[in-house]
């Protein structure tokens, strides 16, 4: 009798010690996986808060920028700021209403070859290269009428859309059928079924689903390259132009030769970074909550 | 209560409510379809008066001239660095990943589990451009100072080890930087895969008698052959996609070289770094073609991964309804 | 009419929040905006301009460095106001850009900085012998062409790391110019251009990559607009003129430099300056204009008409401290000639 991969040598008592000692070995790697793992992040976040934590001040929050200091400046990434807040605000208001209501569509009505249909299209969205996303938002927003705030807001978007939409699926497909029939029964019609019965439930889901998407998309520097790059230096609410944004300023700031800059992208890597976590973190702790919640009330 | 009809008038406005809300959720969908098709549209549509210079030759060619009157174009430069850098990457992420998914679901205590998980998916949502900026300023001095002499002193003879980078922005530090980031993708796949192994499998060789060891190599690596496949083909995926972080670290140079040491860029790297100055149409549509390239490796990557992840969940039994709607 | 249940209140209420805030946000256009982007050559002095032109005119000038490369190709898709670039258009470049005008507006030198810790400022280099470092066939710095330049200088015995431009750059359409005026070998080589095939070295972006890049590599050696090398205190070379003297990317070299052409092209308005003939003793053999490329019909055709005259006149006094050299009469005199084209 063999069970997968174990064949009746392996068994052998004779060889206990030699394979204690090989199994020993196996543990002793995969710890040292681990090590080297937590090694890799707690050296990353090390650096990065050791660096950032002097520059950390109020100037980086309130003061704009000074392009090409030629001494010390008083300067901050104010406009990044800014920017980063427009743009991930509007994405996210671009992304969930479409998200929740692809869910809807392909938990509700859809059929079979339609929503497999559409799950790849999602599938094929979220698999392409944010930097090809770049391109194709340039060509289709940028060309002709220049970057804005719209575009990088769209090409987040886009980065956003596959992330709410699956997560939506998923939290709709764990509400009970028999909420919905028993809505259904009492004469409810279907639409305001779904509306006001079935999507409040999944509320916490959606939520998390858009934090986590959040998280996601605050660090992109890709996707605003080429649609919302050429900025001044002022604090810019207006989509309409193209506005800073965290990341793309760490990249600028990662490729000076002035270690005051260095300093500040050290600065907005923390800030980044802590915001990611944060968020995260939130949208772990909603998930659990969530859960815990629909499974005492089944 | 018995089911009788409602009344005529109020039926007719349930099916307004009902045609309307499908109507734009089905356009929501449309839309994301419509979406999709313009993205490989406008890749193709761009790169066509470089598809229409240079074929499908540009694919392999290995030259980057932009000099006015000189200007010839192709992707082999590029694609050579991202194949090895994403290559190496992923080999030197692999074990490592799968080292820590076996860690936390067979050893680890269980204070440490929690924690060791949370540590790595953070370790995923680290953005690129922070790894870049580490890249740049941390790692690249370390291994341009130490690191790399002392592989070229050791190991020099082979011409992987070349000499040592000037900079520190190497092909070898876009491989450290890219091992980081896929690292984390594919260990949590796979630490999902070994917690679906059933217990009964486990337990069974266990009792048969065979070391913890055995027990991993002989039943929980075989059964989560396929979705391993998926989640290194994902990590894959990732690793050909990324060019933030790659073009803050890998130097810009063209051209084939065989040290890890030198200089390098990628598909992806290139497009970030040139694509906003191409001076001329032929240029831009030549980094659009590169952008095609792309995504044709990555969409395919990515499909791959995903069509192993169904096939084995269904022979699994984890189906993808999960006591909702049929 | 059913109450509006909770999830249809709150995404209208957002939707509301939403549309609010992106009215007032978009009502809040009172300066005018001009969006330019190109050569990071000229980004320094553009960055003095950002102030007095808030003061003066209320406008809110937005420039980005991506290269000349990138600023043709921005202002060509007419998806910035104005482009800047070092490198002049080609034929096919003032055609696909449709209707647009070149005009020299700032005056400077690329220096060609070094990475050498213990060797002093200013040491002397050719541009024979640099093409020869470019191109691979000297490769330590105690090479015998370089001691012979710099005689009684101790030279250590260590690799040259070049460092060029990965983008489109009109400041390597200036230092490739150079050295295919310096060195035959190099033209029918690699020529000139915004872009060569570089045999070797690594490839940043933008001239504060390169500044950054050849600080952190011993042994580097590259190419910055001087006012780059200023700003991160980098070392660059006194470079031979064809009159033998060794000249500084300071203003005198600069003017020395300009000239050698005073009139611009009639057609074009480019000026070459780069390795000036050997009469001109004083010259700084890698000096160049650089351009701001408009196009002639614009939808803000008066806010750039009045930019770009304050350009050329008050803005040229913010240039000497980053060594931009004033530009001379008979250039200003075409320069404002073509900004009263723009309509």
């Amino acid at each position: 009798m063999s069970t997968h991969g174990i064949t009746r040598a392996d068994l052998q008592l004779v060889h206990l010690p030699r394979r204690r000692r090989i199994n020993r070995a196996m543990e002793l790697l995969a710890w040292l996986a681990a090590t080297i793992a937590v090694a890799a992040l707690v050296v990353v976040v090390w650096s990065v808060a050791k660096r950032g934590a002097p520059a950390l001040n109020l100037d980086l929050l309130t003061r704009a920028p000074v392009a090409f200091a030629l001494g010390p400046v008083k300067q901050g990434l104010a406009n990044a700021f800014a920017g980063s807040l427009v743009l991930v605000g509007l994405a996210t208001l671009m992304t969930v209403p479409v998200g929740i209501l692809i869910a809807v569509y392909l938990t509700e009505y859809a059929r079979p070859s339609i929503r497999s249909a559409v799950s790849l299209a999602l599938d094929v969205l979220n698999g392409v290269p944010a930097i090809v996303i770049a391109i194709f938002v340039f060509g289709l927003l940028v060309v002709g009428h220049g970057q804005s705030g719209w575009a990088g807001s769209f090409a987040l978007a886009c980065l956003m859309l596959p992330l709410v939409a699956r997560s939506t699926m998923e939290v709709l497909l764990l509400v009970p059928v028999s909420l919905r029939e028993a809505s259904l029964g009492l004469g409810v019609p279907r639409w305001r079924t779904t509306l006001s019965i079935v999507l409040p439930q999944t509320l916490g889901g959606i939520v998390t689903g858009t934090v986590l998407a959040v998280a996601r998309v605050a660090g992109e520097t890709a996707p605003l390259l080429f649609t919302s790059s050429i900025v001044g230096t002022q604090v810019g609410w207006s989509p309409n132009h193209a506005l800073q944004s965290i990341p793309v300023a760490i990249y600028e700031l990662s490729e000076s030769a002035d270690p005051a800059d260095h300093a500040r992208a050290w600065a907005a890597a923390t800030v980044l970074l802590v915001f990611i976590l944060l968020t995260s973190l939130t949208a772990r702790w909603l998930a659990t909550r969530g859960r815990r919640r629909l499974s005492t009330s089944r | 209560m018995s089911a009788v009809p409602a009344p005529r008038l109020t039926a007719r406005r349930f099916r307004a409510g009902d045609a309307a809300l499908q109507l734009v959720a089905g356009a929501a969908a449309l839309a994301a379809c419509v979406v999709v098709a313009l993205i490989v549209w406008k890749v193709v549509d761009g790169s066509l008066p470089s598809i229409h210079a240079y074929g499908i030759r540009f694919v392999w060619r290995v030259a980057w001239n932009p000099v006015l009157g000189h200007e010839l174009y192709g992707a082999g430069s590029f694609l050579f660095g991202t194949a090895v850098t994403s290559l190496v990457a992923l080999l030197t992420a692999a074990p490592l990943a799968i080292g820590v998914a076996l860690f936390l679901t067979e050893l680890a205590p269980r204070f440490l589990r929690g924690a060791v998980t949370a540590l790595v998916e953070t370790l995923a949502a680290i953005p690129s451009v922070v790894i870049g900026l580490w890249g740049i300023l941390v790692l690249g001095p370390v291994l341009r100072d130490d690191v790399e002499p002392a592989l070229h002193t050791a190991l020099g003879f082979i011409p992987l080890f070349g000499p040592a980078s000037a900079s520190g922005s190497s092909v070898f530090t876009a491989i450290v930087v890219l091992t980081i980031m896929i690292l984390p993708i594919v260990s949590s796949i796979s630490r999902e895969l070994f917690l679906g192994v059933p217990r009964e499998l486990r337990e069974g060789a266990l009792a048969l008698g065979t070391t913890r060891w055995e027990m991993v190599r002989g039943v929980v690596l075989p059964y989560a052959r396929g979705g391993i496949a998926a989640a290194l083909i994902l990590g894959l995926g990732r690793a050909i996609g990324e060019a933030i972080a790659v073009s803050q670290v890998i130097g810009g140079v063209v051209g084939i070289h065989w040290s890890l040491f030198s200089g390098g860029d990628t598909l992806g790297s290139k497009i970030a770094e040139s694509y906003q100055g191409g001076t001329t149409k032929l240029q831009v549509a030549s980094l659009i073609y590169l952008g095609l390239v792309l995504l044709v490796f990555s969409l395919s990557m990515n499909l791959a991964a995903q069509w192993i992840v169904r096939r084995v969940a269904r022979r699994q039994g984890v189906g993808t309804n999960r006591g909702g709607l049929a | 009419m059913p109450k509006l249940g909770t999830v249809t209140r709150t995404t209208l209420a957002a939707a509301i929040a939403a549309l609010a805030t992106a009215t007032a946000a978009t009502a809040h256009t009172t300066d005018t905006t001009i969006t330019g982007a190109g050569s990071t050559f000229v980004a320094p002095l553009l960055a003095q301009w950002i102030d007095p032109l808030g003061s003066a005119y209320g406008y809110s000038l937005q420039y980005s460095a991506i290269g000349s490369g990138g600023g043709v190709a921005a202002i060509t898709n007419r998806t910035v106001d104005f482009g800047a670039s070092d490198a002049p258009l080609t034929a096919d470049q003032f055609a696909a850009c449709k209707g647009c005008v070149q005009i020299p507006w700032a005056l400077s030198a690329t220096a060609v900085i070094y990475n050498l810790s213990g060797a002093k400022n200013l040491l002397h280099m050719n541009g024979a012998t640099l093409a020869k470092i470019f191109s691979g066939q000297i490769t330590k710095w105690n090479d015998p062409a370089i001691r012979k330049l710099n005689k009684g200088v101790s030279l250590p015995d260590q690799t040259i790391a070049t460092v060029h431009r990965s983008d489109n750059s009109g400041t390597t359409y200036n230092f490739t110019d150079y050295l295919s005026s310096a060195s035959a070998d190099w033209k029918s080589k690699y020529g000139r251009g915004v872009a060569v095939n570089w045999p070797n070295g690594t490839g940043q972006r933008g001239s504060s990559g390169v500044a950054a890049g050849v600080s952190q590599t011993p042994g580097g050696i590259g190419y910055v607009d001087v006012a780059y090398a200023l700003s991160n205190h980098l070392k660059y070379f006194a470079m031979q003129n064809k009159a033998g003297k060794y000249a500084t990317p300071g203003l005198k070299g600069i003017l020395g430099a300009a000239a050698a052409q005073v009139k611009p092209d009639p057609k074009t308005n480019e000026l070459s300056i780069v390795n000036p003939a050997t009469k001109y003793k004083l010259a700084y053999p890698v000096s160049t204009y650089t351009y701001v490329i408009v196009p002639t019909s614009s939808p803000k055709a008066a806010a750039l008409r009045k930019f770009l005259f304050w350009a050329v006149t008050r803005g040229q006094s913010y240039g000497p401290k980053l060594l931009f050299q004033p530009i001379p009469k008979p250039v200003l005199v075409v320069a404002e000639k073509t900004i009263a084209k723009i309509k």
